[in-house]
């Protein structure tokens, strides 16, 4: 990997998260420090899916045990945090000089989503980044040159997928609507077994699927948000 | 909720046993950068600096990266030289084409284009007389030895008629600067990997190389010191307030030193003037001296110099041996004032740093040094020194002075006498040579001193084609181990060596040589001829060359330790370059014992418990049983004077100035470097992908309202219910 390929993987991954963050986040103080709160909640979750994989040794090998625990895992925190939220909804009230984070629920669920999206995309990223510290790319003993490429565009897709939902998750348990729990929770098991088969190269057969689930979970958080296709077509039509 | 949670569960246990199932290579460990990269062991060249100048090779500090090309022929140097598609290239040479010309093309003309050199073994059964690997320059050590007047050049070698230099098969890019980084590659399996590494990705489509991923090496080798040794040693001298940095060491070592008698014991002044009162204005020393070191380009992969030093070495030994056989009752000597001092100076590759040392200590009366509790030398001590110089033919030598004086002369006769008795059947022709046509050994250190000192040179003519370089070994030498298993410390008859060895082994060459040497010594020290049946020992001479050439795990080295000192020592050969204070000086530590061993006279039925104070020394032995010899050898520092002499004039030339630069890592490994069409490639989509995302999200942002406008069936905008089962 050199220096062009790093920029160039580093800003594919990151670039929409960044120009989300300048945009929606770093101007509201209140949002910056949901959004920390939110990253520190998915780090809980590794630290605890991390220390069932130490725990079960015969299984460490196996990543797809240790893929599936870790999808249950960072679900379950993300109920924590609504729940937290939830509770905490009355003294946020009283601190926040931003009032669209009350008003509007979506808003809480979407800086939430972006706290996991963005340190999860960093995990499954950074990892590749720092070792690749050198003039070399894959390829010697197998591996395809796209592989970092495949992997900047697999962060997007999982910190765009972490943001939608949040979105649809909390607004599910608000109106409890089960079916988008589960699909949450489903669609998230699914992207995660497919990067699976990364390991037999079929990185345009994951990539693609990831990038339909992403599209398909895009929609339904912007219909559950309030977008129709009639605001859409206004939206398109600049009205 | 719970039930649901539950079955979500089982449902996703079951796809995943299937995904695992499906996917049982799924489970990879491996860190990505081992998928990428594949180290790979190269003897790398590092940089030595003298007084004025820098030598060797230094990578970039990240270290250098190049495609491999595999040059075979002129056409492809030719297109590493004229803008190839796809620079910087590493060119990987055969050592039949690492020549001198190929080289300095490459640094010349290459420019920016070559940031590596790689070389490969391709003398695997080397026999032809036309193939030569040497990077020693034409006249070794040209700018120490004896002066002409007003010049700082040698006048014993003139590199401008290449038929009379020491080393005419010298390429001389050991004392070149490279602005890359060269690596020999010593094993074949790396050697395999690599070229089929070019076939695969980078030997074919060349004027497209640019376009695709290429087979690339990157080798590490930064080199902390430059310019000179002048500047670096002023570096590392410099003390600031926090820690010194060393950015280079001189090269040292050890001369080992053993007297043929014990001396005897004085308690020595530490005080100079006091100390010349001390001298023994009677005591005559014969000094039969030699080199202990070679040199090679590669750090890691120097050669064991088996004709270039060793011979004269294994002479040295064996001759010192012999003698302590042969005299070993000091009542034997017509005067018993004369003792022989064996010498054997280290570092003499790199302007006799050894003997220049040994000058100096004798100038400063701090030979041997007050710890020996043995009074010092002068140069009127020395009635003559015999050298020992490179013997590639061992049947034609020479006999080198600088002019004639009446000890040479004797000696000449003698030799002539023994060389050509019937008796012994050696057949060794020894010549006179007069003149300034004198070989690159330690005697010309004496000689540069005082044109008139008595020093004469044994030398044979150079005819080694890989002079200290990595073939120097025992093929060079055309030496078999014959391991005979016989007591190799006694002296052996012609009838018994002809038994084990055939006339034309370098066993018995050698042993020929020595045997001449060591006779004519033995008369002019008893003064009568020798007529006796017992001759150096070729068993001796094959256990030492086998020591030096093949395995330090070897019954002389064992012999010459403590009993039960090791169980196993290192399968390799001691590595004979002389190297920095920090190194392990193996070959020194080995000579030592050897020379205790050797030259020791035993004292029968001593105990253990009786024998632990120098000069006594407990061995092994032969037979590991343990044995007491008297030794008389020791050790004197083979340091530069350059620096230790304050102030030091570092231009002016007089003594030696060589340094090694430090370095944090040798390493080299081998991989693919992404095409440039790739990289540009990748940035431009990663810059779009930013502006893009920026763009739209602003706009989304900006027009949120209306995007957003209808809450829908299922927001919650109102205040919020409480959350349900959990």
């Amino acid at each position: 990997m050199t220096l062009p390929e790093f920029f160039g993987c580093s800003m594919i991954a990151f670039g929409p998260p960044f120009a989300l963050f300048v945009f929606t986040i770093a101007r509201k103080p209140i949002r910056v420090i949901m959004v920390i709160m939110a990253a520190f909640f998915w780090l809980l979750s590794l630290l605890a899916s991390s220390l069932l994989w130490y725990a079960v040794v015969p299984l460490r090998g196996v990543l797809a045990f240790g893929a599936v625990f870790s999808v249950l895992f960072q679900e379950y925190f993300r109920y924590l945090l609504y729940l937290l939220l939830r509770k905490f909804e009355e003294g946020l009230e009283a601190v926040a000089d931003d009032r669209t984070l009350v008003d509007n629920k979506h808003v809480l669920a979407y800086v939430s989503g972006f706290g996991f999206g963005i340190i999860s995309a960093m995990f499954s990223l950074v990892n590749v980044l720092a070792d690749l510290t050198g003039p070399g790319t894959l390829g010697l003993n197998g591996g395809s040159e796209s592989f970092f490429t495949v992997s900047a565009a697999q962060a997007l897709s999982i910190c765009l997928l972490h943001i939608f939902w949040s979105v649809i998750f909390f607004n599910a348990f608000d109106t409890t609507n089960y079916i988008h729990v589960s699909y949450v929770v489903g669609s998230h098991l699914f992207v995660s077994l497919i990067t699976l088969l990364n390991a037999q190269q079929l990185y345009a057969a994951s990539l693609t699927i990831n990038f339909i689930v992403t599209v398909v979970s895009g929609i339904l958080a912007f219909s559950v948000a309030g977008g129709t296709v009639r605001s859409f077509k206004r939206f398109i039509s600049c009205q | 909720m719970e039930l649901h949670g539950t079955q979500v569960v089982k449902y996703v246990l079951f796809v995943c046993v299937l995904l695992a199932l499906l996917s049982t290579s799924a489970v990879c460990g491996k860190r990505l950068h081992e998928k990428i990269y594949e180290s790979f062991f190269g003897g790398s060249c590092f940089r030595r600096l003298n007084g004025t100048h820098q030598t060797g090779c230094s990578s970039a500090e990240s270290g250098s990266v190049g495609a491999l090309h595999y040059v075979d022929d002129n056409n492809q140097l030719e297109f590493l030289l004229n803008s190839p598609p796809a620079p910087p290239y590493a060119a990987i040479l055969k050592s039949d084409f690492f020549t001198r010309p190929n080289m300095m093309r490459l640094k010349n003309e290459g420019g920016r284009n070559i940031t590596a050199v790689i070389v490969l073994n391709a003398f695997n059964n080397y026999t032809g007389d036309t193939v030569s690997f040497s990077h020693e320059l034409k006249c070794p050590n040209q700018f120490s030895g004896i002066l002409k007047p007003n010049s700082v050049e040698t006048s014993t070698c003139s590199a401008m008629r290449p038929e009379d230099t020491w080393n005419p098969w010298g390429s001389g890019l050991l004392h070149e600067d490279f602005p890359f980084p060269i690596i020999i590659i010593p094993d074949n399996e790396t050697v395999v990997r690599l070229i089929e590494c070019f076939k695969r990705f980078n030997s074919f489509d060349y004027e497209n190389q640019h376009l695709r991923s290429l087979c690339a090496v990157e080798i590490k080798s930064f080199m902390s010191a430059a310019v000179s040794t002048e500047v670096c040693w002023r570096r590392s001298n410099y003390i600031n307030n926090l820690a010194q940095t060393r950015y280079c060491d001189p090269l040292e070592g050890k001369n080992i030193y053993a007297t043929l008698f014990p001396r005897k014991i004085v308690d020595v002044e530490e005080e100079d003037d006091k100390r010349a009162a001390q001298v023994d204005r009677n005591e005559k020393f014969i000094m039969v001296t030699t080199r202990m070191d070679t040199t090679g380009m590669f750090e890691g992969v120097y050669g064991v110099g088996a004709m270039d030093s060793l011979t004269g070495y294994t002479i040295l030994v064996s001759v010192a041996h012999t003698l302590s056989r042969l005299l070993s009752d000091k009542k034997q000597l017509q005067n018993s004032n004369l003792n022989i001092l064996f010498m054997i100076f280290n570092g003499e590759s790199y302007d006799y740093i050894g003997s220049q040392r040994f000058v100096y200590d004798l100038e400063n009366l701090y030979f041997p040094k007050p710890s020996t509790h043995t009074a010092p030398i002068t140069f009127d001590n020395i009635e003559f020194i015999l050298d020992l110089g490179t013997f590639d033919d061992i049947t034609n030598i020479k006999l080198h002075t600088l002019s004639e004086f009446p000890q040479a002369k004797t000696l000449l006769t003698k030799l002539q006498k023994y060389g050509n008795t019937p008796k012994y059947d050696f057949n060794i022709n020894f010549q006179s040579s007069v003149g300034y046509q004198m070989p690159p050994t330690s005697a010309q250190s004496f000689l540069r001193k005082n044109l008139s000192f008595p020093a004469a040179i044994l030398n044979g003519p150079p005819k080694n084609r890989f002079y200290h370089s990595v073939y120097d070994d025992g093929a060079n030498l055309k030496y078999n181990y014959t391991n005979s298993s016989l007591d190799y410390t006694k002296l052996m008859g012609q009838n018994d060596a002809l038994k084990y060895f055939h006339s034309e082994d370098v066993q018995m060459k050698i042993r020929n040589v020595s045997a001449v040497i060591a006779m004519s010594l033995y008369e002019m020290l008893a003064g009568k001829e020798y007529i006796g049946e017992e001759l150096p020992s070729p068993v001796l001479i094959d256990e030492i060359l086998y020591c030096f050439i093949k395995s330090q795990n070897c019954p002389l080295f064992f012999a010459a330790s403590k009993p039960n000192s090791f169980t196993k020592l290192p399968l390799i050969a001691p590595n004979r370059y002389i190297s920095v204070n920090r190194d392990s000086q193996e070959a020194t530590i080995w000579t030592y014992r050897i020379m205790g061993y050797l030259l020791s006279q035993k004292i029968p039925n001593a105990s253990q418990e009786n024998c632990t104070q120098l000069p006594k020394y407990w061995f092994a032995g032969y037979n590991k049983k343990g044995e007491c010899g008297i030794t008389t050898q020791n050790f004197s520092l083979a340091l530069s004077p350059a620096f230790i002499i304050e102030n030091y004039n570092w231009s002016s030339g007089e003594y030696s100035t060589w340094s090694e630069s430090t370095w944090s890592s040798l390493s080299s490994r081998l991989f693919l470097r992404p095409s440039r069409t790739h990289e540009i490639i990748t940035f431009t989509t990663g810059i779009v992908v930013f502006f893009i995302s920026f763009c739209l999200i602003y706009i989304i942002s900006t027009r949120s309202e209306v995007l957003f406008e209808d809450p829908g069936p299922n927001a919650s905008t109102d205040a919020l219910n409480p959350p349900t089962a959990c």
